[in-house]
C-alpha cells in the first residue's frame, strides 16, 4: 500500500469523484422526475447550468492546455536558438 | 478492425441514436421530462467519463504497492555510484 500523503491524495481524489458524480447524476438524471413543488429542488441550480458549467469548465481546460503547450514550444525555440 | 475504428464507429451510433430521439424523427412523443433528461444525456456522459477516470486514478494512486526498502537501497547504490565516479574524476 501507498504511504502518508500519498493514500490521502488518492482517497481524496476517489470521494472528490464520486461526490461530483452523485450530485450530477441527482440533477440530470432524477430532478426532472420529482415534483417541481418538492423541496429539494432548493439544493439545484436551474437545470441549464448542468449543461453550461460542464462545457465552460471543459473550453478552459483546453484553453489552458493550448497556452501551456504555446508557452513550452516557445521556451524550446529559445533555447535552440541561444545553443546555434 | 483498429481501436480507434471501433470506438468512432460506437460513438456515431450513440450519437445519431441520440440526435434522432431529440428531433422527435422516429415519432415517439416522451414526455418533458424525458426529453429534459435525454438533452443533457452527452454531457452527463462526458462527466461521468471524467469523473471515473479521476477516480480510478486516485484510487490507484492510493493503493500503489510502494518498496520502502529497495527504494533506500536504490538510494544508497547512487550515492555510491556518484562517490566512485567523481574519485575518478567525473564531473557532475
Amino acid at each position: 500500500m501507498a504511504t502518508g500523503t500519498d493514500q490521502v491524495v488518492g482517497l481524496g481524489l476517489v470521494a472528490v469523484s464520486l461526490i461530483i458524480f452523485t450530485y450530477y447524476t441527482v440533477w440530470v438524471i432524477l430532478l426532472p422526475f420529482i415534483d417541481s413543488q418538492h423541496v429539494i429542488h432548493k439544493y439545484f441550480l436551474p437545470q441549464a447550468y448542468a449543461v453550461a458549467i460542464p462545457l465552460a469548465a471543459g473550453l478552459l481546460l483546453l484553453l489552458f492546455v493550448g497556452v501551456f503547450i504555446t508557452y513550452m514550444m516557445l521556451k524550446n525555440q529559445k533555447v535552440t536558438k541561444k545553443a546555434q | 478492425m483498429t481501436k480507434l475504428a471501433q470506438w468512432l464507429w460506437g460513438l456515431a451510433l450513440l450519437g445519431s441514436t441520440w440526435a434522432a430521439l431529440t428531433m422527435g424523427a422516429l415519432g415517439l412523443e416522451l414526455p418533458s421530462s424525458c426529453r429534459e433528461v435525454l438533452w443533457s444525456l452527452p454531457a452527463y456522459l462526458l462527466v461521468s467519463a471524467g469523473c471515473y477516470a479521476l477516480g480510478t486514478v486516485g484510487y490507484r494512486v492510493a493503493t500503489f504497492h510502494d518498496c520502502e526498502d529497495a527504494a533506500r537501497e536504490l538510494q544508497s547504490q547512487i550515492q555510491e555510484a556518484r562517490a566512485d565516479l567523481a574519485r575518478k574524476g567525473m564531473r557532475f
